[in-house]
């Protein structure tokens, strides 16, 4: 369970979040609208635990612990995932090694016996598979030159290899076409378990079609605005954001 | 024997023009040494008297010193494996004379250490005839107190090769400086570095490429990881003549600081008499990426070992290019060896 009390974060002096609420069960996908420039990915990026952000006052509970103290591996490790809005590219550094290394440490962290390369292909093969991967994207240095649809399918693939018990999707939509979607959908809800939960995080009411939610809230100028069933997504597609720009809102 | 005290005076200091990043007489004064000897049993009274390229490039001097000096010699015209280890509180004038004949191939490696303080005044002489293609590494593994200072002239005649390739991964001081003459059509001179340097190391490499035939061919690629308080010194030229049209040179440093203390000085220079001619040189200095960084370590991988992994990325674009597949595995060993115990924080 993912508790997140009060949590003021800035940048640079500037307040980005500005006090949220948010209490995510195990089992449930919680989806998160809003316009640009809301403070979407902020908050996604305070809770996988970036240095940039300062939080001013608040917390975040992950298992009934705060995990304000750890550092980004340490949450990898207790089981948080992050897909990133723009993935990163690391010339020099094969997708193989790098996702070797971060599934190994994490299940040493755990305390779990670490895959050797036959474990570890066997798989990395199977996931591919799954995402409709193919082996070679897995040769190339991580995210260089792929496609933004590529880019998108090799988060889920991370998600689904390092299988996190909450995982936040960060536009994970954006720049797929439909056969992409679906299968990044299809990747989550596959994924779906009665402890693990996920926070989705869109722009579009598109990608909740196929992943269907339990609960959406609308971010807006750092804080949760409105909260309701997924009718709430299906609302939003047909008003916008409008009413929620204003001060008055 | 020569007493080190003797011919510090002959030095050379900061105010010549290509020693004005790296402060040998300052180092050397700190130590007392004695002259001592390897043992090598080359003849040195057959050794030109004269280094070469002395009216040209004046900063001859360390070249001078280890003639007026050398007690070990080596003569070489095929593969050899060479250790050059020095003992505590000795300085050395070694002088190594290699001569690849026509056609020939020839792989030397030098294996350069040493154990507390000392100085090692290296001169390596090299000719290579028509056609000659020799690959000469050095692993240069000194101790923290250690100098090692070497002067390498090379002469290219037509179609010859000279592949350099020296991984310095611990000196107290270190010059290397690399003098070569491409004289014949269709020359090439490939010289690659990788620098890893630590506490108060400092490094420097001073590189000449003379053009001095048509259709000739050069490459100088130097990467540096510097941890610590340490100094990295990269100066490279290629010297075009009027005759030497069609010419290839190029010249790259790229130095990773990974603490704010560290320091890497760059002077790439080209002088080009000729007007067909490709020449480029390049030199950038800068930090790790925090995005790639921070990208690794949500997807649980420590920092210490996402610092190592980018670490080992920068070098694998040069490590990668080391043709000889008996070095490549020993100096990527050697390199995560180095990281294991340096890239953290
Ligand atoms: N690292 C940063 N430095 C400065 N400003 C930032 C930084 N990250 C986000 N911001 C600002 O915070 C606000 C929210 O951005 P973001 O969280 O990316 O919104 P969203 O994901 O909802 O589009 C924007 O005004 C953005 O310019
Ligand atoms: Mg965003």
């Amino acid at each position: 369970m993912i508790e997140i009390k009060n949590l003021h974060a800035s940048v640079d002096g500037t307040e980005i979040l500005k006090g949220i609420d948010l209490v995510i069960e195990p089992g449930t996908v919680h989806a998160i609208m809003g316009p640009n420039g809301s403070g979407k990915s902020t908050l996604a990026y305070v809770l996988a635990g970036r240095e940039d952000y300062e939080i001013t006052d608040g917390d975040i509970l992950f298992g009934g612990k705060s995990i304000l103290e750890l550092a980004p591996e340490e949450r990898a490790a207790a089981g948080l995932f992050l897909a990133f809005q723009y993935p990163v590219e690391i010339p020099g550094v094969q997708m193989t090694t790098f996702l070797k290394t971060a599934l190994n440490a994490i299940r040493k962290k755990r305390g779990e016996e670490e895959l050797d390369a036959i474990g570890f292909l066997k798989l990395m093969k199977s996931t591919c598979d799954k995402l409709g991967i193919g082996e070679d994207m897995m040769k190339r240095p991580v995210n260089v030159g792929f496609s933004g649809g590529e880019k998108k399918r090799n988060e889920a693939l991370q998600m689904a290899m390092l299988a996190p018990s909450f995982a936040v999707l960060d536009e994970t939509d954006s720049g797929l076409d439909i056969d992409a979607l679906k299968v990044v959908a299809n990747g989550v809800n596959a994924m779906r378990a009665p402890e693990r939960s996920f926070l989705v995080i869109t722009h579009y009411q598109r990608l909740l079609d196929y992943i269907e939610p339990d609960t959406v809230h609308v971010l807006a100028r750092g804080k949760i605005m409105k909260t309701g069933g997924p009718e709430l997504a299906k609302e939003l597609e047909e008003k916008g954001y409008a009413e929620f720009l204003s001060e008055a809102a | 024997m020569t007493a080190l005290a003797d011919i510090l005076d002959r030095i050379p200091t900061r105010k010549s023009e290509r020693w004005k990043f790296t402060n040998l007489p300052a180092r050397l004064k700190k130590l007392t040494l004695e002259q001592g000897t390897l043992g090598w049993s080359g003849n040195v009274d057959i050794l030109n008297k004269t280094a070469p390229g002395a009216d040209k490039y004046a900063d001859t001097a360390l070249w001078d010193l280890n003639l007026q000096n050398t007690k070990d010699c080596r003569f070489i015209d095929g593969d050899a494996a060479i250790d050059v280890h020095a003992q505590a509180g000795k300085w050395y004038s070694p002088y190594l004379r290699v001569n690849i004949k026509k056609g020939q191939q020839a792989t030397v490696i030098e294996k350069q250490s040493g154990d507390k303080s000392y100085w090692k005044n290296q001169v390596v002489d090299i000719v290579l005839e028509e056609g000659a293609i020799l690959n000469h590494i050095r692993f240069q593994d000194e101790a923290t107190d250690g100098i090692f200072t070497n002067f390498t002239h090379v002469t290219c005649a037509k179609d010859a090769r000279y592949n350099a390739f020296t991984l310095t991964r611990g000196d107290g001081l270190s010059r290397n400086q690399i003098h070569v003459e491409l004289q014949g059509p269709g020359a090439d001179a490939t010289i690659y570095g990788v620098n890893l340097l630590f506490g108060k190391q400092h490094a420097d490499t001073t590189i000449t490429v003379e053009h001095q035939a048509p259709n000739c061919t050069s490459n100088q690629f130097i990467r540096s990881v510097l941890a610590g308080e340490s100094r990295g010194v990269f100066q490279g030229k290629v010297h075009v003549h009027r005759i030497a049209q069609k010419t290839d040179g190029y010249q790259l440093s790229n130095a990773l600081l990974l603490s704010p203390l560290a320091e890497m000085d760059t002077k790439p220079e080209l002088e080009i008499y000729a007007d067909d001619v490709k020449c480029s040189h390049g030199a950038t200095t800068g930090q790790l990426d925090e995005e790639p960084l921070f990208y690794m370590q949500s997807r649980g991988i420590p920092r210490p070992q996402a610092r190592m992994l980018l670490i080992q990325a920068f070098l694998a674009e040069l490590v990668d290019k080391i043709g000889d597949q008996t070095v490549k595995p020993e100096a990527e060993q050697a390199i995560e060896e180095w990281l294991h115990d340096h890239a953290g924080a």
